[in-house]
């Protein structure tokens, strides 16, 4: 431990930033230039602190030792630069670089409202985030936790239409159920058992806090119902079903915020709070060791239940990604499933398991983001959200729809993107435990072939289709479960045997029996009776004109902008990669995107996998070469120890 | 007898003689009220300041009124726990009267009230002695009762005959149950009755506790005794409101809980069959009913009122968890909650206040659009209300903190519970004020007058307010009303750092009741 | 029951009159009856305190207790019952005096002393 106001600074840096911001609101390129000077800073104050904490030195900077003020009675608002810390941190920070270059083009590209409220509000979440990483106890992290939720609210509701005013208000709910509710609720209640054996403390330790284990034999009821109110207040920002739902609204918001918050910094930081508590509150071990009794099936240890909402979320959450066309609907989706790929990695518990999922981190960061900023550039550039508007879109943005496909491929883990490496670790992890974590394994197998499932299609259809000539889509257009008559018989058209329309249609089945998540996509499509339409009125979809196939789209009634959506008059304007948008979105897709390749190419050499290998290390007390060793039994007794 | 020990005595009388000015002054000038008053509480603030020195770096001042014995004497007592009280009770009293000075209400009269107001305030927070806290309760409230009807219109004198009817039949329970102790005891000062208490006749003394809890449920304003409380604060004047709002019921909370861990002691309460439950169950059902009625009010300072009602109940919440897990937590909490909800519920009330001034608005409604056009008052009405729900580092989380680990301490989860959801709870009005404010574009047809919904009594005051606007006065809203709402969120945030230094403050005082 | 009655009469008598200033105040519709009725309330307390004085029953005692200066030979009436009650009277007036004084304002707004005529008019506006 050595005490460094290094941590602090790199909070603060952005919250410095507010203020000129604000300041020089009349004054744009001045204001953006504070933006990304703040991002700078902050991404050189962290680097400056790698070296140090890859050779096993912690900075810590404690209210109580610098200024005397204690926070509350006997516990101290600290922040602490540990490799997880800095991972996160790492990643927060060098992404916002990027997205500030990206938030600008895409502000200006828009000519939105509120502009300085809107970077105030940006770089006020990436102080949160940060503190976030930092945090070196639960009472920390539970602050910046509920900043997070405040200073991300405006950003949610920042069109200020009342379709943002109702996902603003979904999101405060959810977030500060899950903060000011759970979190604060096991937070207290950590205390609480802390104190029953000697001096109370929240602070983390790798490898699980030594006071919490000795409480835990004493009261291992209040341990277990504590360890769940922390997984659920985390879990909400991690978008865990049912938690979920606010995320999908939220993709309300301007683009740069779905990106950079709503796939990496916001729902990271639920990730990363769980990878908190599973690793530096409770422990691996703790965790195995506290046995949950379950009517009818025994004693589980405390990271099944976890594990199976992740995998069933990740396998939900894929299959109505496929049903939703809104591409931002679709992506958030995408990333509620991935985000269940981290915690399902954490809470399987294994060492393997555990890197994958703190290289899943970045490695969906990266490629989200790359979709993200996509998205968002085809928004600015042609206004189109809907997947079902995109046919030939390849033309018109061929350098944003191959970045596109990168990250999509790394989504589904493809190698040589990052998600591969990632999810290998935690195959290989799950597989090593055996017995029922096979079925874990299934699932993140299973998810795989999901995420070509939903993320094909749009590559396919910008690709390869074009306006006036391209397929049905039966999975948008008709109700969960498919017509009850036959689709090919009436449909003379024999180009629709060209989709893989039988694969699809058996995840239809597959979200049909889905139940209720899938029950509201339903209602609507059925409500809408657009389905009708796509058969009866249009015999062929090919002989329908571009203009006009826009009416004939289900939108599921997400939105009624869609009118504005698709190709102009007749097709799309073909262009070159380097005219199809502004520099200031184009940069930051391409090198995103090449840092996504980069991480899946050489993970060893960029820092984030081997700072994830270090926390595994630290946490389970050996060197990682021989973890792969040791029985997962003994390793979990072992770590207890 | 050092200065020292005169202090508690002038920090009473100085603000009842400075009365008497305003109106005999007036006989000559016009407008002296304020400088009056001015002049005392910043005075008074500063003796408040003083006198907190010698009690948190020295011992307790007790002053004997007279040099009687305390047997039958009066005795005002600062202590850890009563200067907190009193400086908040100066710092508000002081701070508002920043606002009144432009945002009215004027005229002599009204001071003399203002100043009556503070010194029953400031004796309630003092005494040690359980008639004479009921003389200062008495007083505050009559002081009360003018300020609330002097707001416009002959609503608020309903209002305030609601409230003092209400208002005196609470204060005579309570002076039943001083009844019943003095009959048991014999004597009526505080520390007297915590050591005869315990051998004393036990049917007495219950009777007793039993009066005094309805007595304290009225004037803290708990569910369902609540009712005179939201439409006093909504009927009287915008100035006088956050006084009210900020000191009355919080000085009637601190004297019930000096009641409680002073003259009865915990162990004694605890001992009491049936007394721990009801006190939890009055203060968590007034969490409850207090939000849901604040949620559904349309006019702002209705629903901070009803606000009031649930934080407050937090607070007899925190009481209940003292008494029945002898929880020193839950004691720093609610003392914490107690000063944290005044400067909290005080910075809003004067930022409806401005609004209602500048602008006429007084409904949710007519808050839309509010952050374009006054910034910092937006912005300092936001930081108070998430201060309110209690989002960190604001000074409700510190109090809600403390009351929850009290609660879960004592293992008292359904108690715990409530105090969890009511985070929730509270952010169901306040970001439903925060979504009007910044997330939703004013209505563009006359967005500065009030709708025809606001016929009750608003007309009159958009009246004034465009009178004043139309006489020339440039602004209605001069710079120290913005600033003092502005210094309310700073300090609100302030505060939310300072909950380890008020826990060691109170530290010595907490202590003494434990043992 | 009986015998309640006759020790503890005064009691008795006390609270009677104290469930009575009460009942006015919660049943009458006159306003001037509800001030009426909390003043007879608060004079229960005083005579409540006064009995108090005079009851000797029990083993309770009336409040006499050593003089100060000379302790063991003079005994005194404690000053404290009576000075309650003083002050409690005094302070009674002051209420009454606000109280009349806002229904006096309210009958020359709304022209009525009677509560239900009031929540009508009220309601009108």
């Amino acid at each position: 431990m050595v005490a460094d106001i290094r941590p602090l600074a790199a909070v603060l840096v952005s919250a410095v930033a507010i203020v000129l911001i604000v300041a020089s609101h009349r004054r744009p390129n001045l204001r953006e230039g504070w933006s990304v000077l703040a991002a700078l800073a902050k991404f050189g104050i962290v680097v400056s602190m790698l070296p140090a904490v890859m050779d096993g030195t912690v900075f810590r900077w404690s209210l109580a030792d610098s200024t005397g003020i204690e926070f509350l009675a006997g516990l101290d608002f600290a922040l602490r630069a540990d490799p997880l810390g800095i991972f996160f941190a790492l990643l927060a920070s060098f992404l916002w670089i990027f997205t500030s270059f990206y938030a600008a083009g895409y502000m200006r590209g828009l000519d939105e409202h509120s502009q300085t409220r809107f970077f105030a509000s940006f770089a006020a979440s990436l102080s949160a985030a940060v503190g976030i990483a930092f945090a070196a106890n639960l009472v920390t992290i539970f602050v910046f936790y509920e900043l997070l939720s405040l200073v991300t609210y405006p950003l949610v509701a920042h069109n200020e239409d009342s379709e943002a005013r109702i996902a603003g208000r979904k999101y405060l709910t959810y977030t500060f159920f899950g903060g000011g509710v759970f979190l604060l609720a096991g937070t207290v209640m950590i205390y609480w058992l802390t104190s029953l054996v000697g001096e109370p403390t929240l602070a983390f330790e790798a490898g699980g806090m030594e006071a919490l284990a000795a409480a835990a034999q004493a009261e291992p009821v209040y341990a277990q119902a504590a360890f769940f109110l922390l997984i659920a207040g985390f879990g909400v920002k991690a978008a865990l079903m049912p938690l979920h739902s606010w995320l999908a609204d939220a993709m309300v918001a301007p683009t740069p915020v779905s990106g950079l918050l709503h796939a990496v910094a916001v729902v990271k930081s639920g990730a990363f709070g769980i990878a908190r508590v599973i690793l530096e509150v409770y422990g691996p071990g703790l965790i195995y060791d506290l046995p949950l009794d379950v009517p009818g099936i025994g004693e589980v240890g405390l990271n099944i239940p976890v594990a199976i909402v992740a995998a069933f979320t990740l396998t939900a959450a894929s299959i109505i990604a496929m049903r939703k066309d809104h591409l931002k609907r679709r992506l958030a989706y995408s990333t509620t499933a991935q985000l269940s790929y981290i915690v399902l990695g954490l809470s399987l518990l294994h060492p393997y398991t555990v890197v994958g999922a703190l290289f899943h981190i970045p490695a969906h960061a990266f490629a989200k983001l790359t979709l993200f900023f996509c998205a968002g550039a085809i928004h600015v550039e042609t206004h189109t959200d809907y997947i079902s508007e995109m046919a030939g879109i390849g033309k018109r943005m061929p350098l944003t729809m191959a970045a596109f496909t990168i990250g999509a491929a790394g989504m589904a883990g493809l190698p040589p993107i990052a998600g591969f490496v990632s999810k290998f670790y935690m195959l290989i992890g799950s597989a090593d435990v055996g017995g029922s974590y096979w079925l874990f394994a299934g699932a993140l197998l299973l998810s795989a072939v999901l995420n070509v499932g939903y993320f094909w299609p749009v590559v396919y259809t910008a690709f390869f289709e074009s306006e006036d000539d391209h397929d049905a889509k039966p999975l948008l257009e008709f109700p969960a479960g498919g017509l009850g008559q036959s689709y090919a018989t009436e449909d003379d058209v024999a180009a629709d045997g060209g989709r893989p329309t039988d694969g699809e249609a058996d995840q239809a089945d597959a979200a049909a029996g889905d139940g209720d998540t899938a029950e509201s996509d339903r209602v609507a499509a059925a409500d809408d009776g657009d389905y009708e339409y796509a058969v009866d009125e249009h015999p062929s979809d090919a002989d329908v004109p571009g203009g006009e196939q826009v009416s004939a789209v289900d939108h599921h009634g997400d939105h009624d902008d869609h009118l504005t959506g698709g190709p102009p008059a007749d097709i799309w304007q073909r262009r070159s990669p380097f005219t199809e948008s502004t520099w200031l979105m184009l940069a930051p897709i391409a090198v995103i995107a090449t840092g996504a390749v980069v991480l899946g190419v050489g993970p060893d050499y960029a820092v984030f996998l081997e700072l994830a290998t270090r926390i595994v290390e630290e946490v389970f007390g050996m060197p990682f070469e021989e973890l792969g060793t040791v029985p997962f039994d003994e390793l979990m007794t072992e770590v207890n120890e | 007898m050092s200065s020292i020990d005169l202090l508690p005595p002038l920090l009473i009388a100085a603000p009842i003689l400075a009365a008497t000015l305003p109106i005999a002054l007036g006989l000559w000038f016009d407008r002296t009220g304020w400088s009056v008053a001015a002049a005392t509480t910043s005075g008074l603030f500063v003796g408040a300041v003083a006198l907190a020195n010698e009690v948190y770096t020295g011992e307790n001042v007790i002053h004997r009124l007279g040099g009687y014995p305390r047997e039958y004497g009066i005795e005002l007592v600062a202590d850890e726990f009563s200067m907190l009280i009193v400086l908040l009770v100066t710092a508000v009293a002081t701070g508002v009267l920043a606002y009144t000075r432009r945002g009215g209400p004027r005229g002599n009269t009204f001071y003399t009230a203002y100043l009556l107001l503070v010194a029953g305030l400031l004796g309630i927070s003092l005494t040690g002695d359980v008639f004479n806290l009921f003389v200062f309760l008495e007083i505050s409230s009559i002081a009360t009762y003018a300020l609330v009807a002097s707001g416009d219109g002959p609503e608020a004198a309903v209002a305030a005959l609601k409230y003092l009817i209400l208002g005196t039949v609470a204060a005579s329970m309570y002076l039943i149950g001083v009844a019943f102790v003095f009959m048991a005891t014999g004597t009526l000062n505080m520390v007297e009755l915590a050591a005869a208490i315990p051998e004393a006749n036990a049917t007495l003394i219950r009777a007793g506790i039993g009066f005094m809890i309805v007595g304290f449920a009225v004037k803290v304003a708990q569910w369902p005794l609540h009712t005179w409380q939201p439409s006093a604060y909504h009927r009287a004047p915008d100035g006088v409101t956050p006084l009210i709002a900020a000191l009355v019921s919080t000085a009637s909370a601190y004297a019930f809980g000096r009641i409680i861990v002073t003259v009865f002691g915990v162990d004694y309460l605890a001992a009491v069959p049936n007394l721990a439950p009801i006190v939890l169950t009055i203060g968590c059902v007034s969490v409850l009913a207090g939000t849901v009625l604040a949620v559904i009010q349309t006019d702002v300072k209705r629903m901070l009122a009803y606000s009031s009602v649930s934080q407050f109940g937090l607070v007899i919440a925190a009481y209940g968890v003292v008494v029945a897990g002898e929880s020193e937590t839950a004691l720093v909490g609610a003392v914490v909650h107690l000063v944290g909800h005044g400067l909290l519920k005080a910075g809003l009330f004067l930022g409806a206040a401005l609004v209602a001034t500048s602008y006429g608005a007084r409904t949710v409604d007519e808050y839309a659009g509010l952050a374009k056009r006054r910034p910092f008052v937006a912005g300092s009405m936001a930081v108070l209300l998430f201060a309110l729900v209690g989002v960190p580092p604001g000074v409700g989380f510190v109090g809600k903190w403390y009351i929850a680990l009290g609660a879960v301490e004592s293992q008292l989860w359904p108690v715990a519970a409530v105090i969890f959801l009511s985070t929730m709870l509270t952010l169901a009005y306040a970001a439903r004020l925060l979504e009007k404010m910044y997330f939703t574009p004013s209505a563009p047809a006359d967005a500065s007058r009030p709708g025809p919904a606001a016929t009750d009594g608003g007309t009159a005051d958009t009246d004034a307010a465009a009178a004043i606007r139309g006489a020339g006065a440039a602004d209605p809203v001069s710079i120290g009303m913005i600033a003092v709402v502005v210094v309310a969120a700073v300090a609100a945030v302030a505060l939310g750092f300072a909950g380890g230094t008020i826990a060691d403050l109170l530290e010595p005082f907490v202590t003494e009741v434990f043992n | 029951m009986i015998e309640l009655l006759t020790s503890h009469y005064l009691y008795v008598l006390m609270f009677a009159l104290l469930g009575l200033g009460i009942y006015m105040v919660i049943a009458s519709e006159n306003l001037v009856k509800k001030l009426i009725g909390v003043n007879l309330f608060q004079t229960a307390i005083f005579l409540f305190f006064v009995a108090m004085a005079y009851i000797d029953v029990d083993g309770a005692s009336a409040p006499i207790v050593p003089h100060e200066g000379t302790p063991g030979e003079v005994m005194v009436a404690s000053p404290l019952p009576q000075v309650i009650v003083l002050t409690a009277i005094v302070v009674g007036i002051a209420l009454t005096a606000v109280g009349l004084a806002l229904i006096i304002r309210i009958y020359s707004e709304y022209g009525t002393l009677r509560e239900d005529t009031l929540r009508e008019v009220r309601a009108d506006e």
